[in-house]
């Protein structure tokens, strides 16, 4: 589907049409899906934080003024939900069962320390994470990160700086040694 | 760690296919919610977005999951949920009451000295009988409530949690109302209940209109804002008879008292840790004594007069005057000016009040001064290198051209102005960094302790470093005050023009010429005429006993007529003390008191470098017990100040001494307030009381 078609779609919803907010629902659940496993790490809080998502995005889609890519619109809408999700289960992203499912396409001993830096990353604090995935992982740049987060880019550029000093501290010595 | 490789795995996390039942679920749930939300816009007047509120609050940083529950509960409409909100509002109402009534027992309790304990116990028994008819006399109250209110005990509840803490508050409620002792307690109870009727009032939704819950506010602590302060308690008291010695650095920052005007001034209570009561005080000029020959450059004042706030005690006011440095004799100066210009500096009262501040402190130089100018952001650079104040346009155009944008890299910067300072170091002069700032340094060296380290091997080389702050909402004052007490320097915070033009026109001398640095204080009290004391203030800039003759120890700098002034609070012997003897501690005999000693209550001893020196110099003083002279209008407006403070920071050591008091007192110490900034601090006391909690 085009962006042009998306964009109709969109205005169709916002103004009342629950067809066409089924069919923008079902087209972007994957996206949503994707983005809530990158920053939960795990299937069955990414499905639960999708779920509140859609809802939140019935409730919430009229707010969408279209002064952004629908994309980055959603991204804030699932860090958000998100993040209180976490906070009303009184959880943080980090189970153990959950990390083993985190699935990479590295192979054999790269992938166990892909795996182990993955890991790392769910240990951050919350801002420096979700910066560092979204300009690592999904490939914003720190403006748009900025936008998504609701914070300066200076901050983002911060966060994944002290982000990175600790994945270093972590990481760089065996990496020397090994 | 490097970015190529962590951009490979975090971008190889591989998010497997959604599954088809959850997708489906999800979709169909959201559907449903969007049909009931467009019923609901449809329906509702105009004004009520609803929705409107729930994005907003997306872009805010703290997020209250019970708010958010509150309002999922709502968006589900009907009947249920206008009962639910009707007993929470309820319950809610019970709790604050019960609290209430919590307290005043508690309060009553505390009041009663053992024998009346006994008493005590026997009316609490009696109203553990008289606790049924209160519970009907409560019952009774509703009746001007606009729903009926169910008592906790009988609710007809609609969910599971809510009969929880309703059982919950139920028996709460039956201890708490067995405390209260007699009907005037019981009848303020019923007050609180009252009130809490008339304010649920406007929250119990007519049936079948949904009213979300107001938002929690609380106008009296600011709460948000990423202003970053060191938090520390108020100095205890202390025995004499453990710890005669008391040992501080002096403290002649001012920041504090620039910011807690801010705050007051936009009515808020300031955060009780931005309260630096020395820095307060030392905010005023004060006429103390000037020593005799320019040898010493600086001559103790004291004196001994009756504490406001506590009968019996005393308070002993030390105070300092520098000498000043007169226009002609004004040491060569080499000024760096590092200037923070990053995104955050992009506000009316940060960068273009910096450049209106350099502006001038540039008027006040002299011809061949010389001014450097470096800025930092995204990367730390040299936009003017060091040039003479004669060639005044291309410095004022240089400090035009300042732009904010950028992230901040603090520590290159100060790396860049200290390579500056060096370059062209003069070794008669007076060589400083001067840095304005936000506080952000948010890329590169950026822990307090980093930093710290870089100033403190920068000090070694005699250049001095002042630190103006700017701004508010990311100012980060703890690492302001680290700077400047590790570099030699000074802080002071900047929030209007005219707080501009006292750091830098008035205080010009003081800010740029240091006349000592490493200014110790330390007071031994004679335990013959004191017991207890405590230090008001300077919490931060304890030192230990055995750092005040070691020279290797920072301490802080006083500049060209800089006044400080240091106040202790002491219980003379025969007073009542706060702490009570130790009962295992030897009874000492009653020493002899020695009679080269009579009263002297301490004696105070005090450090300090001349500028270009590593040797620090001692001058020590006895402080006499008939100090007791009438208290001059300085010392009266110095204790003024204190209290303020204190009550400021809810210390407890200054008993029922308030708002009023304050005002009362610097009402009679104003004097002739050249520069309104007595009033000024008059004024600011009066919206303290205004906004204080009551």
């Amino acid at each position: 589907m085009s962006k042009n078609e998306d964009r109709e779609l969109i205005k169709r919803a916002q103004s009342g049409d629950a067809g066409a907010f089924e069919a923008l629902a079902n087209q972007y659940y994957e996206t949503m899906f994707k983005m809530a496993y990158k920053f939960c790490g795990n299937r069955p809080d990414a499905e639960d934080i999708t779920q509140e998502s859609c809802i939140r995005l019935a409730r919430g889609l009229h707010s969408f003024k279209g002064d952004s890519a629908f994309t980055s619109w959603l991204y804030r809408l699932v860090i958000n939900t998100g993040k209180d999700w976490y906070k009303s289960n009184n959880r943080h992203p980090k189970s153990d069962d959950g990390l083993e499912t985190v699935q990479v396409s590295a192979k054999g001993e790269d992938q166990l320390y892909a795996k182990q830096v993955i890991a790392a990353v769910y240990e951050l604090p919350e801002g420096e994470r979700d910066a560092l995935l979204l300009v690592m992982s999904e490939g914003l740049s720190h403006k748009e990160a900025g936008q998504i987060l609701g914070c300066k880019e200076s901050t983002i550029s911060w966060r994944i700086h002290e982000a990175r000093k600790k994945l270093g501290a972590l990481f760089e010595k065996e990496q020397k040694y090994g | 760690m490097d970015e190529a490789k962590l951009k490979k795995i975090l971008g190889d996390i591989n998010a497997p296919a959604p599954d088809e039942n959850a997708k489906k679920s999800a979709v169909n749930l959201a559907v449903a919610e969007f049909k009931t939300v467009e019923n609901q816009r449809k329906n509702a007047p105009q004004g009520i977005s609803l929705f409107g509120r729930l994005t907003s609050k997306t872009t805010q940083t703290r997020r209250d999951p019970m708010q958010q529950k509150s309002k999922q509960r709502l968006m589900y409409g009907g009947m249920a949920t206008a009962m639910a909100v009707v007993l929470i509002v309820g319950v809610t109402a019970q709790q604050t009451m019960i609290k209430n009534n919590e307290f005043v027992a508690q309060s009553m309790l505390a009041t009663t000295n053992v024998d009346a304990a006994a008493t005590a116990m026997e009316s609490l028994a009696d109203v553990n009988e008289a606790a049924p008819q209160e519970m009907e006399r409560e019952e009774a109250l509703p009746s001007a409530a606009p729903a009926p209110l169910p008592t906790p005990m009988d609710a007809p509840v609609a969910s599971l949690t809510v009969t929880e803490q309703a059982a919950q508050v139920g028996n709460y409620a039956t201890t708490a109302r067995a405390k209260i002792a007699t009907p005037g307690f019981a009848g303020a109870g019923a007050d609180a209940s009252r009130m809490m009727m008339a304010e649920s009032m406007p929250y119990a939704p007519p049936p079948g209109v949904v009213v979300p819950l107001p938002e929690p506010i609380n106008p009296y602590y600011q709460e948000e804002g990423r202003d970053k302060f060191q938090d520390f308690k108020p100095s205890p008291v202390k025995l004499v008879a453990d710890e005669p010695v008391s040992t501080f650095s002096i403290d002649v920052d001012t920041a504090s008292y620039s910011l807690v005007r801010r705050e007051l001034n936009n009515g808020i209570i300031p955060n009780p840790d931005a309260v630096r009561i020395e820095e307060l005080v030392n905010y005023f000029d004060y006429n103390y004594a000037l020593p005799e020959t320019r040898e010493t450059p600086f001559k103790p004042t004291v004196t001994v007069t009756n504490s406001p706030w506590s009968k019996d005690k005393k308070l002993v006011h030390i105070g300092i005057k520098g000498f000043d440095i007169q226009t002609d004799q004004k040491p060569h100066s080499n000024l760096v000016f590092l200037v923070d210009v990053s995104g955050s500096m992009d506000s009316p009262d940060k960068l273009p009040l910096v450049k209106s501040s350099l502006k001038m402190l540039l008027d006040t130089l002299q011809p061949d001064d010389t001014v450097a100018l470096t800025v930092y952001a995204g990367s730390a650079g040299t936009v003017l290198e060091p040039t003479k104040v004669s060639d005044k346009q291309t410095i004022l155009n240089a400090i035009d051209n300042l732009n904010a944008g950028g992230s901040t890299a603090g520590a290159a910067g100060i790396e860049e102005a200290y390579r500056l300072a060096e370059k062209h170091f003069d070794k008669e002069g007076v060589n400083r960094v001067i840095v304005a700032t936000d506080g952000d340094f948010n890329v590169g060296v950026s822990s307090d302790t980093d930093l710290k380290t870089i100033i403190e091997k920068k000090r070694e080389s005699g250049i001095f470093l002042s630190v103006l702050g700017f701004g508010l909402g990311n100012l980060n004052d703890s690492l302001m005050q680290t700077l400047a007490q590790n570099g030699n320097g000074t802080a002071a915070y900047i929030d209007t023009i005219n707080e501009a033009r006292k750091v830098l026109v008035e205080e010009a001398s003081s800010t740029l010429f240091p006349i000592a640095k490493d200014v110790k204080i330390q007071v031994e009290f004679n335990p013959e005429l004191v017991q207890e004391y405590r230090l008001i203030g300077y919490e931060t800039r304890a030192l230990n006993r055995e750092d005040f003759n070691n020279d290797k120890i920072d301490a802080g700098d006083i500049g060209a007529g800089h006044t400080v002034t240091a106040i202790y609070e002491i219980t003379p012997a025969g007073a009542t003390p706060s702490i009570d003897p130790s009962r295992y501690a030897e009874k000492k005999e009653a020493a002899q008191p020695k009679s080269e000693f009579a009263g002297e209550i301490g004696f105070l001893k005090m450090r300090y470098k001349l500028p270009k020196e590593n040797e620090s110099k001692l001058i020590t003083t006895p402080i006499s017990a008939d100090a007791n002279a009438a208290p001059n209008s300085d010392v009266t407006w110095a204790t003024a100040v204190a209290g303020f403070g204190q009550i400021l920071k809810g210390d407890t050591h200054i008993g029922n001494f308030t708002y009023d008091d304050v005002i009362k007192m610097a009402n009679e110490a104003k004097g002739t307030d050249e520069f309104g900034q007595r009033a000024e601090f008059i004024n600011m006391v009066r919206n303290a009381k205004a906004s204080a909690p009551h």
